[in-house]
């Protein structure tokens, strides 16, 4: 029987994933390699995932290529890549970029570049330079730019609008600068613009950027499930650690101020869980807004608090360089903030439920 | 045939109204010393309707429907703002208890009073000395002629002052210590061998009770089971609930919520950055605590309980002691007057400081989220459990 909410296929395509992660991630040291290279990504790695692992495609529709799994397909893929901190383009590319494009590109963008982000063959990065005064400015903390074949980039307009555009990023006009960040595994990148032109002929089209804005937090959503696999992750290492760690001539793991902890935590962990799957498995337009509306901000709470218990319950070992669970640590804060803040989702909510519209 | 959730539905229209209309909402948790009356009349009008007993085995009166069906009963019921069930713990508790372990004699006896809305009943599990601990109760039962006689004293049973029989757990073998020599009996509660006392709480009402046993009697027949399988009777009783109530709970809390933002939107409180989140938050809590219930819901068909079945208890009742301390927050100021009697948000307030202990304190769901669900050292056991 399938794991609810997930169906068959699902359940298949996460074992598939599980291990070809579970070799990658080499015990927990493949993120001290990724670390020290200085960029947050892995060619190879990419390579392999996407295309020969198909997973580049795992939500797009079948007619442009895709697998056709949805929301819950990705849902695995974010966890499953969430656990071992898998430096990939999925997110920005296979969730970000793919759903403004699906949403707002025509058909025969949509079949163009639908066809080769399932593929595996693109790497897209969505730039929203909505809030710059014109044209011209530095638009920071933008995702995967500095691997990416092609920029999205959202232009203010007139007023409450805004329009999409395709730019290569060496295009006349664009300059992307990788930038340093806290957490290691992320590669951000700022983007100046400086008299670039858009040609006519790249224009997705121009959007009403309250509709931008609703795609865009479903599609920032997904990292609702990034969460769920980051905070396993968490408590596995927290559960095995104190089961080995040895004090006053018992496991840590048989007291009881340990054992509260680590019950908190899978009590935070299956509540976000349970976030993530339920934005995962709504369909309705207006529930899903809602749904990862509430996910985003509750899992990447959850994750925090979980990571930093486990930092907690590892003593001293946690708090070294060499023991990789502050990477999760680093990215559990990361994303709280990042792609849309817990503060900003929780106060949108409240205006909905003030509307009575959630 | 119409679907179960179409037949509550249209029959609370039709039927919850003119005097009924006092009770819709009423009755809950916390709240349970509202109209007990009316809600006993209530509970005859469900049952002659045949809505009572509705999972239980055809051949005893019950229509043998699945937990999900039973899942979309309770919702609906609580969509309407059904009163608080009077005879919950005679369905969901005693039935099924008499149904998988009574005789047929008792199954003839006890199920119809259940069925018809007559009878009603409650729990004697808890003593002073045995909370948490269960185990340790001390009340006596000993077989005398054909009758058992009780004594000793049972603590916090909801309702006894309403009910008409109590099931208790019961020491039977002189010398036994822990879950072994316990037997498990139905006790009528109107006798000159049971006093029943009210507890007055932080809530100002009484819905819980003190049941004192002195030489109280039962007949030889109300035994569940045999002497000694107490124990092993009495929590089965516990699994049988297995949260098919929890998603009409939900709707109960829903109503509170939306209470709360009501009350925010017009006092102001609403404009109030720190109050937004909270509120926002517990609106996630619900949606969360919901999509837990459809997950553990999913995984307990087969009758087994899935891993995180086990944070139900804990997150629902940490999320509604919340709840109830953002109540008191958005009322402001005014939270500190009490016209007469307490307000819904005081009771809501002070009520549900009872969540996070009975039916297992946050303490002990921790015990059993860390052992069950995570496979952790279990405590070590105190001097008289070896």
């Amino acid at each position: 029987m399938a794991h609810f909410p997930f169906n068959e296929d699902h359940d298949m395509i996460r074992d598939v994933v599980k291990g070809w992660l579970k070799d990658w991630d080499d015990y927990g040291q493949k993120q001290h390699v990724i670390a020290k290279s200085g960029q947050a990504y892995d060619p190879d790695g990419w390579k392999t995932f996407a295309q020969e692992q198909g997973m580049a495609g795992i939500s797009i529709a079948e007619e442009y290529g895709g697998a056709g799994l949805g929301h819950l397909g990705r849902a695995v893929v974010m966890e499953e890549t969430g656990y071992v901190l898998f430096p990939s383009p999925f997110f920005s590319t296979c969730v970000i970029c793919a759903d403004i494009i699906e949403t707002f590109g025509t058909e025969d963008v949509k079949s163009d570049w639908l066809g080769r982000i399932a593929a595996g063959e693109a790497i897209l990065s969505f730039v929203d330079a909505r809030s710059l005064p014109t044209d011209n400015g530095e638009v920071k903390l933008v995702l995967d730019a500095q691997f990416a074949d092609m920029l999205l980039i959202a232009l203010p307009s007139d007023t409450g609008t805004s329009k999409i555009v395709m730019a290569s990023p060496d295009a006349d006009g664009i300059t992307v600068t990788p930038s340093e960040t806290v957490d290691p595994m992320r590669a951000l990148a700022s983007v100046t613009l400086n008299g670039f032109a858009p040609k006519t002929n790249d224009v997705l089209g121009a959007v009403d950027n309250a509709d931008l804005d609703k795609v865009l937090t479903i599609a920032y959503g997904a990292l609702a499930a990034e969460c769920v696999g980051g905070s396993q992750r968490c408590l596995d290492m927290t559960l095995d650690y104190a089961e080995q760690r040895i004090q006053f001539d018992r496991p840590i793991a048989s007291f009881q101020a340990v054992k509260h902890r680590c019950a908190d935590m899978f009590i935070n962990l299956e509540a976000a869980r349970s976030a993530a799957y339920y934005a995962a498995d709504s369909d309705n337009t207006d529930e899903r807004l809602e749904a990862y509306l509430i996910a985003k901000p509750y899992a990447s709470e959850a994750y925090f608090s979980i990571a930093a218990d486990a930092i907690q319950m590892h003593g001293g070992i946690g708090f070294t360089w060499e023991y990789p669970l502050h990477y999760f640590f680093k990215r559990a804060r990361a994303n709280k903030s990042l792609f849309n803040s817990v503060e900003d989702s929780y106060d949108r909510l409240a205006t909905l439920i003030r509307q009575g519209a959630a | 045939m119409m679907h179960i959730r179409e037949e509550i539905n249209q029959w609370l229209t039709e039927n919850l109204s003119g005097e009924y209309e006092k009770v819709r909402w009423r009755g809950c948790p916390g709240d349970e010393d509202a109209y007990p009356e009316l809600r006993k009349e209530w509970e005859m009008k469900l049952g002659a309707a045949g809505f009572i007993g509705l999972s239980w085995p055809e051949e005893y009166g019950g229509r043998n429907l699945g937990l999900m069906d039973i899942v979309a009963y309770n919702e609906e019921y609580a969509r309407h703002g059904g009163p608080g069930r009077a005879g919950h713990i005679g369905e969901t508790l005693v039935a099924p208890t008499i149904i998988a372990f009574g005789t047929e004699d008792q199954k003839q006896r006890f199920l119809p009073g259940i069925k018809e809305g007559r009878e009603f009943w409650c729990q004697g599990y808890s003593e002073p000395n045995a909370g948490s601990d269960l185990s340790n109760l001390r009340t006596k039962a000993e077989l005398v002629g054909d009758e058992w006689v009780l004594n000793g004293q049972k603590i916090w049973t909801s309702l006894a002052h309403e009910s008409d029989w109590v099931f208790v757990v019961a020491r039977a073998v002189e010398g036994s210590k822990g879950r072994d020599g316990l037997v498990f009996l139905l006790v009528p509660l109107d006798q000159d061998g049971i006093e029943i006392r009210p507890i007055h709480q932080i809530s100002g009402t009484a819905e819980f009770n003190e049941v004192y046993f002195t030489n109280a009697k039962t007949s030889q027949d109300n035994i569940i089971g045999e002497v000694g399988e107490g124990w092993k009777i009495a929590m089965a009783l516990l699994a049988f609930e297995r949260g098919t109530s929890t998603l009409g709970q939900q709707m109960l809390f829903k109503s509170e919520l939306d209470m709360i933002v009501d009350i925010a939107a017009r006092n102001g409180a609403m404009d109030n950055p720190l109050i937004r989140q909270r509120i926002a938050k517990a609106h996630a809590g619900l949606k969360v605590m919901r999509f837990n219930a459809l997950r553990m819901l999913n995984g307990t068909e087969n009758g087994t309980m899935t891993k995180e079945g086990y944070i139900s208890k804990i997150f629902w009742a940490t999320w509604h002691r919340d709840l109830g301390e953002l109540a008191m927050d958005v009322v402001g100021d005014e939270a500190e007057l009490v016209d007469g009697e307490f307000s819904r948000m005081q009771k809501l307030f002070l009520y549900t400081r009872a969540d996070t202990i009975y039916a297992g304190t946050n303490q002990i769901q921790r015990n059993m989220i860390a052992e069950r669900a995570l496979g952790m050292p279990k405590e070590p056991r105190g001097f008289n459990n070896g």
